[in-house]
């Protein structure tokens, strides 16, 4: 679901588990999708540090 | 208690009655589950059916999934099998991972995850929009089809075929099959039974195959030859080929026949989706999110107090995903299909370790169905709402759904 919101941030391994792409900070421009993937994560499993 | 008959009766009161297979609720089930929901007992109880607990608040539902050293996939199915039934040599096959709990249900996934990772089942896409638009060449003269049974019912059968490798012209046995396990044989057992018998007696063959005639890129045949990493026996392969296929097919033939049904009554969402294809991401997700189709089973593994209910060792707990999803608590206008939705952390995929493995293509399945279906055909309506016919139970979907354009 994530990587569908916030293809720039979030991939997927080869068994389909979800990872972070990008190392540090989002950039600003990709905060609104991030947040979109963060309220839609089924399984509650984004934390966003800020 | 696994009839239709021995079940009847009018429900006064779906807190301590409800009916799974009472045919209103298999027609419209949410305002029985908006009734229970905002009851007094959230999490109801019926003697129906063997007998089962039915919590339809979205925590109760997640928080149970999660817990599942005490609420136990070691039965999926809604309804029990009746006792003494013989299955001959295929006793111990089950549906891996979904029917299995830890220790081994780590190793019956990871087998099968990577088949289903979205950069798997992304090569599937470009067939599916083939299959799709073939389908819709049959009818789109005629001027009316069913959306049911012309369309919805013959993509996921044919995506699956070919993903199991296994003859995609067999698709109107497998759907047959397939429907006798889910459907039809959740209230008479002896096509329950029947139907299993010829799904593993099928694959059996399909198995001795792969093991005289290996090939390459065949989930059977890599299954068969991951015994090096994992304790893989043939009952194991066996039982993820019936998983796939009774998994596979019924579950998403139900959400883009739901998702048709909406769309034929309205008219600004096929507009909306017209005008705004990056909504479809999110229209998927509330789509699914809106009608759920599967509800899947429980089995309390010792006694226990949940949310104030004693359940007790071996009761059924019906987690009805299409209830948790129409929960007020968890989402605003839950009636309401919002295609933009921004808040939707639905579960129609279940939730924990159980959590569907073949997500991804099944998003891919619906998207493309309906994405082509409107392009060839953007204007449609339900030709009689009242005749259109719906499976319940373990599935929620329409069957007969006819349209005209």
């Amino acid at each position: 679901m994530c990587s569908i919101a916030a293809p720039e941030v979030f991939g997927s391994d080869e068994l389909g588990h979800a990872t972070v792409l990008i190392p540090g900070d989002v950039p600003a421009e990709l905060h609104r999708k991030v947040r979109r993937a963060q309220a839609n994560c089924p399984e509650d499993a984004i934390i966003i540090e800020e | 208690m696994t009839t239709l008959e021995e079940n009847a009766g009018p429900v006064n009161d779906p807190t301590t009655d409800y009916n799974i297979f009472d045919p209103e609720f298999v027609r419209d089930p949410y305002p029985t589950m908006h009734e229970i929901r905002e009851s007094k007992c959230p999490i109801a109880h019926s003697d129906r059916w063997g007998g089962s607990w039915l919590p339809t608040r979205y925590g109760d539902v997640v928080a149970i999934a999660q817990e599942h050293e005490i609420f136990t996939s070691r039965e999926i199915i809604v309804t029990p099998r009746p006792a003494g039934q013989v299955e001959g040599p295929y006793a111990g096959v089950a549906a891996p991972p979904i029917s299995s709990d830890p220790p081994d249900h780590h190793w019956h996934r990871r087998l099968i995850l990577p088949v289903f990772a979205p950069q798997s089942v992304a090569k599937y896409e470009q067939g599916t929009r083939d299959l799709c638009n073939q389908l819709i060449d049959k009818f789109i003269d005629r001027g009316e089809a069913d959306a049911g049974t012309d369309y919805a019912q013959q993509i996921p059968v044919r995506v699956i075929a070919t993903m199991l490798g296994v003859p995609i012209e067999m698709s109107d046995e497998f759907t047959s099959w397939v429907r006798g396990v889910l459907e039809l044989g959740l209230t008479d057992p002896k096509v329950r039974l029947e139907s299993r018998l010829k799904i593993l007696t099928f694959f059996q063959k399909q198995l001795e195959d792969r093991k005289q005639n290996p090939r390459e890129n065949d989930l059977i045949t890599d299954l068969l030859n991951s015994g090096d990493k994992y304790p893989v026996t043939d009952q194991y392969v066996l039982g993820v080929c019936n998983l796939m296929l009774v998994a596979g097919i019924d579950t998403t033939w139900s959400a883009i026949g739901s998702s048709l049904w909406h769309l034929a009554q309205h008219p600004e969402h096929r507009q909306q989706l017209r005008a705004h294809p990056d909504l479809w991401p999110t229209a998927i997700e509330e789509l699914l999110r809106a009608y759920s189709p599967v509800t899947m089973a429980r089995i309390v593994d010792r006694d226990t107090e949940f949310q104030g209910c004693p359940m007790k060792a071996g009761d059924r707990i019906l987690m009805s995903f299409p209830a948790a999803n129409r929960d007020p608590r968890q989402f605003e206008n839950p009636d309401d299909v919002i295609l933009d939705r921004e808040h939707n952390r639905h579960v129609a995929f279940g939730s924990g370790i159980h959590r569907c493995a073949g997500s991804n293509l099944a998003r891919l399945e619906l998207r493309v169905a309906l994405q082509v279906w409107l392009e060839r055909i953007p204007e449609f309506s339900l030709i009689d709402p009242a005749s259109v016919t719906w499976a319940g139970g373990q599935v929620h979907g329409p069957r007969i759904c006819r349209v005209r354009f």
